[in-house]
């Protein structure tokens, strides 16, 4: 392994795998907070130059985190299987990069591969990696799960319906998801952040997500999103829930700030098999997002991208049926700008894929960066042409109580129509049950009329 | 994230004296805060749980014109101490005294005996609109209305009165009330003992003879019922109002006129079970009256049965449980009081309308000429001062506020009654901290919010709940006027 | 907001103008010639609709919905923008300009400036934290948690010591949140003089975050601070500030130690009745001598 290379007449040496990871990402203002980011351009093309001449086998070895301090970093070094790994440990992560793009590449040898791979080595690759490589690069990595439908099939887009309200008033909640329901919204799953997430409160929206799906019959999976304990506690009690919810984090310290351990997730799971309402066998659902680990000082002084992979290596044990980036949240101090949100959102999504799990993006942005709904519309179409498994949708991309924006209801169909894409094949023909589009998938008038649910 | 102040739980009582029965019910309401727990503290009333439900007494009676207090306390005393509730620990309630009840001589004292007896802080409520509503509610149709976006129409029909309500996506949009019942006609060993007068009025307008002292004879008091019946078609726009019907109201100069034919009905009240169809018809006679025969004749009401019927969730104990649990309000949870002038009971409101709201002068003004409507006998009474207020006043504007309140309210200040006041918007806290400023003395006061008050009402504001955060408050309004 | 008949009127209109400048005729096409003859355009007086000018809770669009009270009836249970219609699978014209006017109000309220004038008409005593500019205060959260030297220099000499209360006041992210200051700062005021206690001089502070509250604390020794701060702004309700209280202040304190009331704005808790919250918050915070998660309310 080599750390030093020549660049326009300069010498540039670097530290670690973890120093040449962190120089070679794009530009990302939290790496800049954190003080590990390239100090200037040159430098940044000078760590992707030593990075893509490493190999595999180095990046493996070297995990931003040590595996004996580290939950996350054993989990994803263990599930590594072997007998792939030995076949590429010793390509160099451009022949890595090559062999994803490769045109004769199929969905199921990156399926493969992705068992090889430690998330330092999906990091790594991604930072070798254009926004258009990035996006082929995701395409053929398909990834499908199952819970009471299937989401990620190719020529499918699907979308999340988000009906917060600022005081979980159960009307409003529930305005918010006939509105989305009648824009075609909400196959990949009716999932609430609730303001109140104590367990009267988490037992009474899921048993109104509950009866709401089942007077209408929509075939989608239901979710509220309070913290993985709680929502345990509600399914053990008889609560009607498909999915269990968690945001999660690249390292144990950054989930011990969420107050999770991995031995909970794997409890949720062996839960959800015998007393979930879903068919399953995909039952998990994550959120993650870049910066989140430096937020809570628990990233060991490793950059955003890399701590990012390393959620998904650590879903990925637990086969979820949604992982989805909040990718705008955090604020400008680590994603600058519409630019850096859109780059952090493709790598996210491709290096998603790469790990193996149904991966989705909430496009978003707060009020304190400078983005607007048209980087956000943006984002979503190139996700989408990436072969996105689903985002966000909320009435005009407006979260009453998250205080942020994201895509909207509309953006779903829009969406498909530009692609050509159906909804979820169950839900597409319950669209059609419900006279929302015709057989030929045009709009009919009672597209986008939330009172056809008032009955 | 978690709700900011949490939960408290406030004990409901519900007494509902009726013309054949007497109940008690008690309720849990739920009290919570329903911010953040990041910003103003936000109380509502979030759960209303019924913990315990009487028997069905019969009311007990001195004489056709006198309820049996005595008894009827014995009833309430009996069953608090079955319940194991200290009177103490009840927070809020109302005692409704309903049916033909209501009309006995002694009614009034009754009540009001009742409401004291009952706990500190329990209301008396009546009059024919008010006991519809409290069906309604009770009844469940309402929430019915609400739910399914649709009109609910909710008829109780008890021994005395049939009591109508309907609904438009929850909201009360008409009520009235019809001297129709099961007990109106009594029946003993096979003869008529007793026939109300208007239902006697209105066999005799049918052409049909039926007397007390007459052979309780089925098919003739069939005829009566049905007649009955097209009383109550007539009160829901279904058949056109015959010249009788006017008679039947029990309130005769208010003609009911609904917004349209309701989507659907429920039945609550006493006859309601044989309506939907009861497992012991067999007696047409079994409680010594024709609820039984009223209940069938409603049933087979062809023009009835052109509205879908819908179950409640209550029948018999539809108006007990509608006072126990839907009548308590709760204020605003920033306010300013002093508890010691607490509970107060019933204050009457002096509203302000929006041009006595108009400038500081206006106000004092408005406020000094109005406290004259409520001098009795040259005396002035406690009233409450209530008013719109702002939606976002400047603090200037709240300081004028309470200068013109008391300036306005001077008079009374000076007679040694304490300050009431009531805004609907958002300021009870700031504007209580300005009169708490500048009242002289240690003068009390009660300035809360968020409750909406007219001319004519009268309020009752019982002792803080939710660590002092908000106050029970029952408005007692005239509906419709 | 447009209603349909306002657009078929609009249609109407400008149609039978078509018309009488075609002499009545109805339009036909006109044969290509050299150069397209332009009609000369009337500035006519009058304003077009403000899209703000209706809430959202009542802004709707759905032309010929199933239920329509049963719809406007459910729009009033949420401020999320429903009932919005649409262009073909895309937004409204007027919902979306809607929107776009409202991340517009937002995007200014945080990348504004508060006035430089500002502090010295409240009669504030003026500093800055370590940021010295918007952009680095929007990237360096941890600069905007520090007063500069020359800012703690001012303030250890103009504000009293050990005052029991000291009030503080600070852009944070929404200088649109200062319109606040003239109601609320009076309401803290009347409410502490009701518990018998009196506030000196406000300092002010550019660029800062809710941390610098921490700075300050050690610099006064006051028993409490109570911060006011602009939030983040969300949609269309740039103006809204937050209080942060705690007892005796210092960088050594969790976060968990701050007692917070946010959501201070017209549209929300008005300005005047926060005030007089804050002011019985504070109260309870010197007398528990605890504030945040401890302080029991």
């Amino acid at each position: 392994m080599k750390l030093k290379t020549n660049l326009l007449g300069k010498t540039y040496a670097f530290r670690d795998v973890k120093d040449v990871l962190a120089k070679a990402n794009e530009l990302k203002s939290g790496d800049q907070l954190a003080g590990i980011a390239a100090e200037t351009a040159q430098e940044r093309i000078a760590a992707k130059v030593v990075l893509a001449n490493m190999l595999v086998s180095d990046v493996r070895n070297n995990p931003v985190v040590p595996y004996e301090q580290d939950e996350v970093t054993r989990i994803i070094q263990d599930d590594v299987n072997e007998r792939i790994y030995e076949e590429i440990k010793n390509w160099t992560m451009a022949e890595l990069r090559e062999y994803i793009l490769d045109n004769s590449r199929t969905a199921a040898e990156i399926r493969r591969l992705s068992r090889g791979l430690t998330s330092e080595v999906v990091a790594g690759v991604c930072k070798l990696m254009s926004n258009l490589d990035l996006m082929l690069g995701a395409k053929t990595a398909v990834v499908t799960a199952h819970c009471n439908t299937t989401i990620g099939a190719p020529g499918t887009f699907a979308t999340r319906l988000q009906p917060n309200h600022p005081t979980d008033d159960p009307d409003g909640i529930l305005a918010s998801v006939m509105e989305g329901f009648a824009y075609g919204s909400g196959d990949a799953v009716l999932g609430l952040n609730p303001v109140d997430d104590s367990l009267g409160s988490v037992q009474r929206i899921l048993q109104m997500f509950d009866d709401f799906r089942n007077k209408w019959e929509i075939p989608t999976q239901t979710c509220v999103l309070a913290h993985v304990t709680t929502q345990m506690e509600a399914v053990q009690k008889g609560s009607p829930a498909d999915l269990i919810f968690q945001s999660i984090a690249g390292s144990e310290l950054g989930n011990e700030a969420f107050g999770l351990t991995a031995q909970m997730l794997q409890d949720a799971k062996d839960l959800m098999a015998t007393k979930g309402t879903c068919t399953g066998p995909n039952v998990m659902y994550f959120e993650t997002g870049q910066g989140s680990e430096l937020s809570s000082d628990a990233h060991h002084g490793a950059d955003q991208v890399t701590m990012e992979a390393r959620c998904y290596g650590f879903a990925k044990r637990y086969e979820p049926f949604l992982v989805n980036t909040v990718v705008g949240f955090i604020g400008p101090e680590y994603l600058y700008d519409s630019k850096q949100v859109t780059r952090a959102g493709l790598e996210d999504h491709f290096m998603g894929k790469l790990t193996g799990i149904s991966m989705g993006c909430d496009a978003c942005y707060t009020n304190h960066i400078k983005a607007d709904q048209n980087d956000i519309e943006n984002l979503a179409t190139l996700l989408v042409a990436a072969g996105c498994n689903y985002v966000m949708g909320i009435p005009h991309g407006d979260d009453i109580m998250l205080m942020y924006q994201c895509t909207g209801y509309h953006e779903a169909e829009s969406l498909r129509q530009l692609f050509g894409k159906t909804a979820i094949p169950e839900f597409d023909e319950w669209m059609k049950k419900m006279g929302l589009i015709t057989e030929d998938r045009k709009l009919t008038k009672r597209f986008g009329d939330a009172s056809i649910f008032l009955k | 994230m978690s709700r900011g102040l949490g939960k408290d739980v406030l004990l409901s009582v519900g007494i509902d004296i009726g013309t054949s029965t007497t109940q008690v019910i008690f309720s849990h309401l739920t009290i919570q805060d329903m911010s953040s727990g990041f910003s103003v503290p936000r109380f509502e009333i979030v759960d209303k749980q019924i913990v315990y439900k009487s028997g069905i007494h019969t009311t007990p009676l001195l004489s056709p014109t006198r309820i049996d207090m005595a008894a009827v306390r014995g009833i309430v005393a009996g069953e608090y101490a079955k319940a194991g509730v200290d009177r103490t620990t009840i927070g809020t309630g109302a005692v409704v005294i309903t049916g033909e009840t209501a009309r006995k001589e002694n009614a009034n004292e009754v009540v009001h005996y009742l409401s004291d007896f009952a706990g500190d802080f329990v209301v008396a409520a009546a009059g024919p609109e008010l006991e519809s509503l409290i069906a309604g509610r009770g009844a469940g149709a309402d929430t019915y209305a609400k739910e399914h976006s649709t009109t609910v129409a909710n008829y109780d029909v008890g021994g005395g009165t049939s009591n109508l309500a309907m609904f438009d996506r929850g909201r009360l949009v008409a009520a009235t009330c019809l001297d129709i019942g099961g007990r109106l006609i009594r029946v003993d060993g096979g003869q008529i003992t007793y026939v109300a007068p208007k239902i006697q009025e209105l066999a005799d307008s049918e052409g049909i003879r039926v007397r007390a002292g007459d052979r309780a004879d089925i098919p003739t008091l069939k005829r009566v019922c049905q007649a009955m019946t097209r009383m109550l078609e007539m009160s829901l726009g279904l058949t056109p109002k015959s010249a009788f019907f006017p008679r039947i109201r029990t309130e005769q100069d208010k003609d009911i006129v609904l917004p349209g034919v309701p989507a659907f009905i429920s039945f609550s009240g006493g006859v309601a079970d044989h309506i939907y169809g009861s497992p012991d018809d067999s007696d047409p006679f079994r409680y010594g009256d024709i609820g039984v025969l009223l209940g069938q004749a409603i049933r087979e009401s062809a023009a009835l049965k052109l509205i879908t019927r819908i179950t409640p969730n209550e029948t018999i104990r539809a108006t007990v449980v509608g006072a126990g649990t839907h009548i308590a309000e709760i204020s605003g949870s920033t306010i300013e009081y002093d508890e010691s002038l607490l509970p107060l009971k019933n204050v009457p409101i002096l509203k302000l309308n929006p041009a006595d709201e108009a400038s500081p002068t206006a106000m004092r003004q408005a406020i000094r000429e109005k406290l004259e409507w409520f001098r009795l006998d040259g005396e002035l009474q406690l009233v409450a001062i209530a008013f719109q207020g702002p939606r976002s006043p400047s603090f200037k504007q709240v300081g004028q506020l309470a200068q013109s309140i008391m300036e306005g309210a001077a008079e009374l200040l000076a007679e040694g009654f304490p300050l009431v006041v009531i805004s609907e918007n958002d300021l009870a806290k700031v504007l209580g901290q300005a009169i708490r400023a500048a009242l002289p003395g240690q003068r009390g006061f009660v300035c809360i919010d968020a409750v909406g008050v007219d001319s004519g009402d009268y309020v009752d504001i019982g002792t803080p709940t939710a660590k002092g955060r908000v106050l029970p408050v029952v408005v007692k309004t005239l509906l419709f006027r | 907001m447009y209603q349909e008949n306002d657009v078929r009127d609009m249609v109407r209109a400008a149609l039978s103008e078509l018309l009488a400048a075609q002499g009545g005729s109805a339009p036909v096409a006109a044969p290509v010639s050299a150069g397209a003859t332009l009609a000369a355009t009337t500035v006519e007086e009058g304003f077009c609709p403000d899209v703000t000018a209706v809430s959202t809770k009542d802004e709707f669009h759905v032309p010929d919905p199933e239920n329509r009270e049963g719809y406007l009836a459910m729009k009033q249970s949420t401020v999320g923008r429903i009932g919005v219609w649409r262009a073909g699978p895309r937004y409204n014209t007027w919902s979306m300009l809607h929107f776009r006017a409202d991340h517009a109000t937002a995007q200014d309220a945080v990348f504004g400036e508060v006035p430089e004038e500002f502090p010295a008409q409240q009669g504030f005593i003026a500093g800055q934290t370590l940021c010295t500019s918007k952009d680095e205060f929007l990237t360096r959260p941890d600069l905007g948690r520090k007063l500069n030297d020359e800012t703690k220099r001012l303030f250890a000499e103009k504000l009293p010591k050990g005052a029991k209360v000291t009030i503080m006041v600070a852009d944070g992210l929404s200088s649109a949140a200062m319109v606040n200051i003239p109601d609320i700062v009076p309401a803290i005021k009347q409410g502490l003089k009701g518990f018998g206690i009196d506030v000196g001089p406000i300092p002010y502070v550019k660029y800062g975050r809710v941390g610098a509250m921490d700075d300050l604390g050690p610099l006064v020794g006051s028993d409490v601070v109570c911060l006011l701060i602009g939030e983040r702004p969300g949609l269309a309700t740039g103006e809204s500030m937050s209080a942060y209280m705690a007892y005796q202040p210092s960088a050594d304190r969790p976060e968990s130690w701050r007692t917070v009331v946010s959501n201070i704005y017209s549209g929300g808790t008005p300005p005047a009745e926060a005030g007089a919250h804050v002011a019985t918050i504070i109260k309870k915070i010197l007398d528990a001598k605890v504030s945040g998660v401890d302080l029991s309310l």
